[in-house]
């Protein structure tokens, strides 16, 4: 059974304090609806499936009600930053088990209200108690990989310049810039050895995607596979820094659902919460080579106009990352680029996208949820 | 509620109380009803003084109500689990990865280590 993405749209990105979770997520479902073929316009939504880590509890609902959506199963997930695409794979699933054959997926935040500085992490956790920041955690792989040769300061910094530069044809993202790597490593440290320029905002937003059992019409973008998993042990033991063997093991699931290999990637919007993140995450998807992920991205490879443009949105660091909302707004972007809509920051020959989120961190586990979903332009018989 | 951060004891030398998997020896920094690495049975056990830093930061913005900077390590106890822990000494100051550590009294909760000279 196939699933078609039918429609996309999402919110501006940014601090908008002045605007409601609902009202964010109005502009994404409005664009979403608004976008699928005339044959898409005529069929009921018959369930929503939503990714929010903050809520307020009964922000679905809340949003939903002043587009009509009432009335059908409506689905709340939270699974940290993962939960947005969390709630795109619940939703294909339902689709392909023939439960459902046309879904909402939504996935919104805001956090400008909620947090003047950090994110503050649970105090009920182990590390969160004992003070570990969010880009603490990433911190700690970034200065794992400095030890052992992996990767540079420079490299790392390389992904900041890239993804604001990408940003800059984006006029959703919350924060754009023309940056040299001297400037990301000289903005204010956060976390050795992140700077500010490596770390990605506090952001409100929201984005939604419309899932069809039937292609309704030509711009229709078939979701091949998706993958969703929670992180097992990550302690001593573990022979990889934190995630990365979650991301490669949830995409090796995503790949061999697809029947395709890495290789076949044209582009892909990946959880760069943090450089290193995009670093680590490129190799763990096996886009890149082992080692050759700080290479990539400061020679331009993973570039717009490179070999493999990853985060031609501007990524997390420059889009902005309302946690919730992050996935579909990933997912949208790929949506976007295989149809040929997205503009100057079009990816060219782009046939196959992938997503990768990652959702983190409590204590002790390899990541709370990782999802990779791949997705096919609809013109692309040839593969 | 309870204190979810590993509990150090400095009365008789300095060690880390935790758990330990009766049936596959695996060593956890805090209790659980379970070995997180196989189901076993877990009984009480101490860890360290000494370990080995696997990766650190300092933080430096203001993360709830904690007063930045402050140093953080990520430390494999000998024979023991890997634990969060803060550095003793400058709080700006980045403990060097492989760098050996031991255990020291525990302030305010927060398990601390010191790099060993």
């Amino acid at each position: 059974m196939s699933v078609w993405v039918t429609g996309a749209g999402t919110s501006h990105f940014g601090k908008q304090p002045t605007t409601s979770p609902a009202e964010l997520a109005w502009e994404a479902i409005g664009e979403a609806m608004a976008d699928g073929g005339s044959a898409a316009d005529t069929q009921p939504i018959d369930a929503v499936y939503v990714g929010s880590v903050f809520g307020e509890p009964g922000v679905a609902m809340r949003a939903l009600q002043g587009y009509a959506l009432t009335g059908v199963p409506i689905l709340t997930i939270e699974n940290a930053c993962a939960s947005g695409t969390s709630a795109l794979h619940e939703a294909a699933v339902a689709i392909e088990s023939g439960r459902y054959e046309r879904v909402l997926v939504l996935g919104v935040e805001h956090m400008s209200a909620l947090f003047k500085g950090p994110i503050i992490p649970q105090q009920t956790d182990t590390e969160g108690r004992t003070g570990l920041a969010m880009p603490s955690l990433y911190a700690m792989e970034a200065s794992r990989w400095l030890h052992e040769g992996r990767v540079t300061t420079e490299q790392m910094a390389a992904v900041s310049v890239k993804n604001h530069l990408h940003a800059m044809h984006n006029s959703r993202a919350q924060y754009r810039g023309d940056y040299t790597i001297e400037q990301v490593l000289a903005s204010p440290m956060i976390s050795d050895p992140l700077t500010l320029l490596q770390c990605s905002p506090i952001s409100d937003g929201a984005a939604a995607v419309v899932l069809s059992a039937t292609r309704t019409s030509s711009r229709d973008v078939e979701l091949l596979s998706s993958a969703q998993r929670a992180g097992g042990a990550w302690d001593h033991r573990s022979p990889d820094v934190w995630g990365y063997q979650l991301i490669r093991d949830t995409a090796r699931a995503a790949f061999e659902a697809a029947g395709l290999s890495p290789g076949d990637v044209d582009l892909a919007e990946v959880h760069d919460a943090f450089t290193i993140g995009e670093l680590t995450t490129t190799e763990a998807l096996e886009l890149v080579g082992e080692g050759e992920a700080g290479r990539c991205a400061h020679s331009g490879d993973t570039a717009l106009g490179g070999r493999l443009p990853v985060n031609p949105s501007g990524g997390l660091l420059s889009r902005g990352h309302p946690l919730g909302a992050t996935g579909v707004a990933q997912v949208v972007e790929i949506v976007w680029q295989l149809r040929g809509e997205a503009g100057a920051r079009q990816v060219e020959r782009a046939r196959v996208g992938l997503v990768e989120t990652m959702g983190g961190g409590v204590a002790g586990v390899d990541g709370n949820a990782c999802v990779v979903a791949l997705l096919r332009s609809n013109d692309s018989k040839g593969l | 509620m309870s204190d979810p951060r590993p509990q150090v004891d400095a009365h008789e030398g300095v060690f880390l109380v935790g758990v330990r998997c009766n049936s596959c020896d695996h060593p956890m920094a805090t209790p659980r009803p379970m070995c997180a690495a196989c189901g076993g049975e877990v009984v009480e056990a101490r860890f360290g003084p000494e370990g080995t830093v696997y990766s650190s930061t300092v933080v430096r913005i203001a993360v709830g109500n904690r007063t930045p900077p402050y140093s953080l390590a990520y430390v494999d106890l000998d024979a023991g689990p890997r634990i969060l822990a803060h550095l003793a000494g400058p709080r700006d100051e980045v403990a060097p990865v492989a760098s050996r550590v031991t255990l020291v009294e525990s302030a305010d909760g927060d398990p601390i280590v010191e790099v060993l000279r």
